[in-house]
Parts: C-alpha cells; sequence; structure tokens
C-alpha cells in the first residue's frame, strides 16, 4: 500500500497551486510548440532551462516535463488536420490521421488521439509509480562497470535508432563525446582541449550547447522557408467518435500503450521509436492491411498511446539510474543538477517530494492536456498564423540572455551562436544533433565509468564479465549488433525509414 | 526569467552607477553605492548560498545594498582572480573558502592571484566540518578498528571523493599517511555521487563535508566514525573528533574543514576593512544567521582580520605539506 500513500504524497505536492500552474504552463507551452512545426520540445526545453533558475525545483522539473509530453500531443493536431507532423513522434499520425480528416472524420480522429494519449499516459505513470522504486533498489547494485555496460549499450541504441546513415550518426555520437570531454579530467585534474583558454576549464556548458544546436539551428532552418508552404486546414466536423472507431481504437490503444511503456525504458528508445514500432505493430496484427494509408483509425490510436507512454516511462532510467536515455531526458539532468538535486538511486530518498510530485504532475497534466486540448483545437489551428518573423526574434533574444545569465559571462552567448550555426550545417549535411547530445553528456559518464571500473578492480578488465549485470548487457549489447549486421535485419531497417517518408 | 531579468537589470544599474562616480572616495562617506560580494562558483551552491546570507544581513547593517555576483569558471579560480584585480575602494569584496585560499594555491602552478598578497582578509565567517563515514557493511565501528582493518587488508579499502584537490579528497589522503595505511582514491564529479558509492558499497568510506553525509548517518545508510574538527560539533555531539578517536595512530592535529571568509582586494582602506569587520561580527551574533549555519551543519566563526589572516597561513601551509606528501599532481 506504499504505492498509494506515496502517490497521494506527491498528489499533495502537485496540486500544490504554484506546481499546478506551472504544470499548466508546461504542458500548454508543450502543446503550442508540439502544434507549430520546426520547433520541438528538446529546443523549448534548451531555451527555458536557465530561465528555470529561480524557480522552485518541482515546479521547474514539472514544468519541464509538462513541455515534453505536451508536445506529443500538440503534435498529433497538426498531424491529422493538416498532414503536417509538429513532432518527429506525430509523423506516424499523419499517415492514417490525416486521411481520417480527408473523408470528414477529423473529429473522431483527434479524439480517438486525445484520449488514446490519456490512457497511455495515465497507464505509463502507474508504471512509473510501481516500477520506478523496485528500480532505484536495483540501481543501487550498479556499480562502475555495469554503468560503462549500460552506457555503452545506450549510446549504440541511438545510433542504431537515430534515422538515416549509421555512419552520420556514429560520427555524430562520437563527436560529442568528444566536446564532452572537454575540461578537467576528474581523475587527474588536468586540463584536457582546453588550448589554453580558461573559459574552457569546466567544459562546454551543457545549455549553450543545447540551445545552439536545437534552438538557433531550427530558426535558422525555418528563416530559408518563410512564407512557403501555407497548409490547408481542414474543416472540423463532430468531435465524437463514431462506434465503429472506438471498437477498433482499443485493442490498439492497449497495444500501443503496452508496447510504449517498454520502449521508453530501453536506452535510445522514447516516444519516436515508440510511435513508429507501434505503427508497424498495427499493420501486422490487422485483420484487413489494406485499410492502412486509407484513413485506418487503428494508425492513429495505436502511434498516439504508445508515443504518449514512452515519453512517460522514459523517465524511469533518468530517476534511479540518473542516466538520460534520450536527448529530452539529458535536458532534464542539466535541469536537476541546475537546481541542485542529483538524479540516481538517491533521489527517491532524499527527493520524495519531488519524485512524487512529479509523477503525480504528470497524470494531472496528462489530464490538462485533454481538457485544454479538445475544445482549444481551433484556437491551435489559428496560432499557425502567427508571424514567424517575431516569434523567432523574441526566442533569440531570450537565447542570447538566458545564456549570458548562465554564468554572467559574454562566452556562454558565443559558444551558443557558435553551435547555432554547426547545427544549422549539420542539418544542411543531414546529420542529427541528437545523438551529439546523448554523446556529450554520456560520454563523459562512460569514461569516468570505465576509469573508476579499472580503479576499483585494480586494473583488471575481468570486472566487465564477472559482474553479472555488466556480463548480461554486454551480451545484450553483442546480441544487437549482431542481429544488425544480419542482412533480413538491415532490410527492415530500411524499411521503417520508407515509411516514415511517405 | 523574472529572476534573471531582475538580476540583469541590477547588474546594468550598478554598472551605470559605477561610471558615474569615477573619483574615489574619501572612507568616511563610504558606502555611498552599492556594493558587489564576488562568489567564483555557481548561484544554489555552498558558496553562493552563505555569501546571499551575508549580503541580506551586510545589506541592513552598512545601509547600501549589497549584491551577490557569481562568475564561476576554471575550478573557482577565475572569480578569484576577478576579484583580486578588482578596485580597491570597498565597493567590491570576495568570498574566499579553503579552495582559493587554502587548496588552490598549492594544486595551481598558473594562478594569477596571491592568496596573501592580492587579498586584505576581513572576517572569518564559518567553516564546514568533513565527517568520516564507512559503509554500513564494513566490519568497523571505529577509527581504530578502520586502521586494524586496513593494515589487515592491504589496498583492499577505496575512499571517495567530490574531485581531486576537494577537502574531501585531501582529508582522505592526510589521514592515509597520518594512519600509515594503505587505500585508493576514486574521485567522482561532486559530493553526491560520491556518498552514493559509500552507500552502495562500491567505495568503503569517504571523508565528506557533513551536511551532505549526515542525513544517511541518520538514516542508517552509513556509520559515521569521526568528525574532523579539533572540537566535537554541536549538531552531532556523540560523535568523536579524529583526534580522539584514534589511538593506534596519533594525529592530535587532524583539521580538514571546508571553510570561508570575506576579503577584499588588497589595499582597500583600512577603515572600510574594520567597518565591514564589526558589521560581520554583529551579523555572526545574530540569532538567526547562528540556526541557518547550524542548519547547514556549519559552525559560525567571527573575529578579527588578523584572525583570518593566520587562519589562511596556517590552511596554506598545510595544504600544501598534505598535496605534497600525497603525490597530487600540480597543474
Amino acid at each position: 500500500m506504499d504505492l498509494f500513500a506515496n502517490i497521494a504524497m506527491g498528489m499533495g505536492v502537485a496540486i500544490q497551486p504554484v506546481n499546478l500552474a506551472f504544470c499548466f504552463i508546461g504542458t500548454v507551452l508543450g502543446t503550442l510548440i508540439g502544434v507549430l512545426p520546426g520547433i520541438g520540445p528538446t529546443a523549448t526545453m534548451a531555451l527555458l532551462l536557465p530561465l528555470t533558475f529561480g524557480l522552485p525545483t518541482e515546479a521547474a522539473i514539472i514544468m519541464l516535463a509538462g513541455i515534453y509530453y505536451g508536445a506529443q500531443y500538440g503534435g498529433s493536431t497538426t498531424a491529422i488536420l493538416l498532414n503536417l507532423p509538429g513532432e518527429m513522434s506525430s509523423v506516424v499520425t499523419t499517415l492514417e490521421g490525416h486521411q481520417m480528416a480527408k473523408q470528414g472524420r477529423a473529429g473522431s480522429a483527434l479524439a480517438i488521439a486525445a484520449l488514446g494519449s490519456l490512457f497511455g499516459g495515465s497507464v505509463a505513470t502507474l508504471v512509473l509509480a510501481a516500477f520506478s522504486p523496485l528500480m532505484t533498489l536495483v540501481a543501487l547494485s550498479f556499480q562502475a562497470a555495469d554503468y560503462f555496460a549500460l552506457i555503452l549499450f545506450g549510446l549504440l541504441m541511438s545510433v542504431v535508432l537515430a534515422h538515416g546513415s549509421v555512419i552520420k550518426s556514429i560520427a555524430m555520437v562520437v563527436a560529442g563525446v568528444a566536446l564532452g570531454v572537454i575540461g578537467v579530467d576528474i581523475n587527474t585534474g588536468q586540463f584536457r582541449f582546453t588550448f589554453g583558454m580558461m573559459e574552457l576549464a569546466e567544459g562546454i556548458d551543457f545549455v549553450p550547447l543545447a540551445m545552439g544546436l536545437f534552438g538557433v539551428a531550427e530558426i535558422l532552418r525555418n528563416l530559408e522557408n518563410r512564407g512557403g508552404a501555407s497548409a490547408t486546414v481542414i474543416a472540423l466536423s463532430r468531435l465524437w467518435p463514431t462506434r465503429d472507431d472506438v471498437r477498433r481504437s482499443w485493442p490498439a490503444v492497449m497495444r500501443g500503450t503496452g508496447l510504449g511503456s517498454l520502449l521508453g525504458v530501453l536506452p535510445g528508445g522514447g516516444a519516436t521509436l515508440a510511435s513508429f514500432a507501434s505503427y508497424s505493430l498495427e499493420k501486422k496484427v490487422a485483420a484487413e492491411p489494406d485499410r492502412f494509408g486509407a484513413g485506418a483509425v487503428e494508425g492513429v490510436a495505436g502511434p498516439e498511446s504508445a508515443n504518449n507512454a514512452a515519453a512517460q516511462t522514459s523517465f524511469v532510467p533518468l530517476l534511479t539510474l540518473g542516466l538520460p536515455t534520450n536527448a529530452v531526458m539529458a535536458l532534464l539532468v542539466g535541469a536537476f543538477i541546475i537546481q541542485g538535486v542529483q538524479p540516481g538511486p538517491m533521489m527517491l530518498m532524499q527527493q520524495p517530494a519531488l519524485y512524487w510530485g512529479l509523477i503525480a504532475s504528470m497524470w494531472i497534466g496528462n489530464l490538462m492536456l485533454v481538457i485544454i486540448n479538445l475544445p482549444l483545437i481551433g484556437l491551435w489551428v489559428k496560432l499557425l498564423r502567427v508571424r514567424y518573423d517575431y516569434l523567432f526574434l523574441a526566442i533569440l533574444l531570450f537565447c542570447a540572455i538566458g545564456a549570458y545569465s548562465l554564468s554572467n559571462s559574454g562566452f556562454d552567448v558565443l559558444v551558443t551562436v557558435l553551435f547555432g550555426g554547426i547545427g544549422y550545417l549539420f542539418m544542411k549535411i543531414g546529420c542529427e544533433p541528437a545523438p551529439l547530445l546523448l554523446g556529450f553528456v554520456l560520454g563523459p559518464m562512460l569514461e569516468e565509468n570505465l576509469r573508476r571500473a579499472l580503479m576499483l578492480s585494480r586494473g583488471s578488465l575481468m570486472t566487465f564479465v564477472e559482474r553479472p549485470i555488466s556480463l548480461t548487457i554486454l551480451i545484450v549489447l553483442a546480441a544487437t549488433l549482431l542481429m544488425l549486421a544480419l542482412p533480413s535485419m538491415r532490410k527492415k531497417r530500411e524499411a521503417t525509414f520508407v515509411e516514415e517518408e511517405a | 526569467m523574472l529572476m534573471s531579468l531582475r538580476r540583469l537589470l541590477a547588474m546594468l544599474l550598478a554598472t551605470g552607477l559605477a561610471l558615474g562616480s569615477v573619483t574615489a572616495h574619501a572612507a568616511t562617506d563610504w558606502p555611498t553605492r552599492n556594493i558587489t560580494i564576488i562568489v567564483s562558483y555557481s548561484a544554489g551552491g555552498a558558496t553562493d548560498i552563505l555569501a546571499r546570507k551575508v549580503a541580506e544581513g551586510l545589506t541592513t547593517l552598512l545601509g547600501k545594498t549589497v549584491i551577490v555576483e557569481n562568475r564561476p569558471g576554471a575550478g573557482g579560480t577565475l572569480g578569484t582572480t576577478l576579484a583580486a584585480n578588482a578596485k580597491r575602494d570597498g565597493y567590491t569584496l570576495f568570498l574566499g573558502q579553503v579552495s582559493s585560499h587554502g587548496i588552490a594555491p598549492n594544486l595551481y602552478t598558473t594562478l594569477k592571484y596571491d592568496p596573501v598578497k592580492s587579498f586584505a582578509p576581513i572576517i572569518y565567517l564559518e567553516s564546514i566540518p568533513n565527517i568520516l563515514v564507512v559503509n554500513k557493511d564494513v566490519p568497523v565501528n571505529s577509527v581504530d578498528e578502520l586502521i586494524k582493518y586496513a593494515k589487515a587488508n592491504p589496498d583492499k579499502l577505496n575512499f571517495a571523493s567530490s574531485g581531486i584537490g576537494a577537502s574531501t579528497h585531501l582529508s582522505g589522503e592526510m589521514f592515509k599517511s597520518q594512519a600509515g595505511i594503505q587505500m585508493t582514491h576514486i574521485p567522482f564529479p561532486g559530493s553526491a555521487q560520491a556518498v552514493t558509492s559509500v552507500i552502495s558499497g562500491q567505495t568503503q568510506l569517504m571523508f565528506d563535508n557533513m551536511p551532505s553525509a549526515y542525513q544517511y548517518v541518520l538514516s542508517g545508510h552509513l556509520k559515521a566514525l569521526a568528525v574532523t574538527t579539533p572540537k566535537r560539533v554541536p549538531q552531532a555531539p556523540n560523535i568523536p573528533t579524529l583526534a580522539e578517536a584514534a589511538t593506534v595512530a596519533k594525529m592530535p592535529d587532524f583539521e580538514a574543514t571546508a571553510w570561508f571568509g570575506l576579503f577584499a582586494p588588497a589595499d582597500t582602506p583600512k577603515d572600510i576593512i574594520e567597518r565591514i569587520n564589526v558589521a560581520a561580527n554583529e551579523l555572526l551574533k545574530k540569532p538567526e544567521v547562528i540556526k541557518f549555519m547550524h542548519d547547514g551543519g556549519a559552525v559560525p566563526a567571527g573575529g578579527t582580520p588578523q584572525d583570518l589572516a593566520k587562519h589562511v597561513a596556517s590552511e596554506l601551509a598545510k595544504w600544501k605539506d598534505v598535496i605534497e606528501k600525497a603525490g597530487v599532481s600540480k597543474q
């Protein structure tokens, strides 16, 4: 019954007016940027990170989390009505959702997406609440060797699951790791790769790097296609799903929720992967696969539940092991550190109010999302007509202020600008910045844990195979690599991306 | 958002005022404008929180707003260097600590400040004891047992620290050499991760700053063996000092604390130093300040500028010795 006592405590924290307000701000902001194509949750959270400084810890984290799962909702609205996915994770929703809208079933699609998301989010939140205290106990038996194996696995998965060329993903991860090791080496105290610049002695700060790569670069890219592609909005009919749609949807929602909850926990996973996987699954189990591509409601219900479920469960490794499994979680690590909280096995004990408050706020946030989304769909669609010029100017200004206020130094502003340029270049040559960010955060942890493991074993490499946790992870890692090398798997991976481009 | 904007405004305002008063004021009408305390670490850390408390108190006592300016970077040496080179007019102060005025000068060869010549000491503010904690499954319950255990199991023990050159690291090195034992240093990026590793048993012991570790002693996750102060700590009167507890190896002068003091750039007028010292001493006697320090695991200090000068001299000498004996490589 501890679970209920804990959830009750979390509710107590989450319904405090301040936290409720920031949960609302977060979810609305999330929906907003979810609706606006081109601005994703990673960029938004990166931009807002320095501004969370003066907030109470709970409020800051609750708001940032709200942006993340709020974006999963907002993205689907434009995907269905405009065939314009607001987010990566709602790309698959366009496939069936927009077809439904064209057939005059837009209302039905939107309602199914929202309710499926609510269900997926709520169940996954329960999974998180029930599962993470157990995980925390396990996490304390994780030692340096185990962390090393797990991080290696996470980096590998981020390469495997990234879109496009594997070579490019590897390059991005490696670039991230290289940037991450700049600064004082914690094992010897020596400066590395600082080129005599004292500003680099503590390494490149995560916030300006992320703001540049995601925020500034996105804006640069958006400035390119100004005025183009004015989308046609499909008029809304009734906002209630038909009985037939509900009947077809609920098994898909269940499957999507299960799949999403599972994939969210895996390193390198997250909302995007979950929605793609769920779509493939629905197509496979469907009695009449021909309906897919012509407005099959399962193709909306499954992926929408899956991406929301995954958005919630991807908090598990972060909250229990202190390991971020995707770029958004990496940003949250930054947010926790700014607030003086070390995410990891001791967090549950040290910050129970924050921990359970966050989990409870997710449930409240999901409910808020349904309430703000369904009646306000018309308003969100109007938002697409906001002039981006003004929006971009404001965002850039806040970027500069935010970067400067980190340590009252102009250097961080320069770093932001520099990585804005680099990020733009990456987009031009088709490199995804997300693996870089993950490499940047996980790289130093990888090195630290490798060296720590060897120090603890007094130099014996056997430590990685002697420890059961590490051994298990390394075996899984080897198996994954083997499977990837098999030609049949390669074909499948390509097929996924063909679907995505459709 | 509000906070950063407000901070920005405050800074703009301060700069504007600074430009407006180029001529040096006679010390008699000091202070006529805002006073800045430079903190060489990010907002939210232990140094910053103390500085803000001091700034708040001095604002009331001196009648002008005292603001905290965070200048983190280069392991805390960036802000110290800036403070050392600030104007000597009494409007820039520095919150120095064990790192800036004890350890860093012995660890870095490239420092652009001299801890003694570049600064005028004002007042010793507080010290935070380190506490020797061991994992609850390590079969020792006292410092003597720990030393015996370490001698019976050479190089089996690992001690965690919050980083190379931190007081948590050097306390361990000092203990190693005074007890004549062998153990391996495992550095972590910060106290939180280091203490987690002692709780999980990945490492066996640590000299942690009291506020970070003591909660786990109370919750039964860690065993506390000793504190590293000359006298017992009021917040935990049943934990012996290392000098009391160690009988198989004598360590009568073992003192390793994270301490904080207020400084001004060297050659700041004497009467200004005197006025800040009087005000700060008054501040340190206020019950709410004493409570604030106790709650943070600290012991309030106080005294004359000369007291702080003496403390700095003895700290510099002590850490020089420890760093040389431990063979920590210099930068």
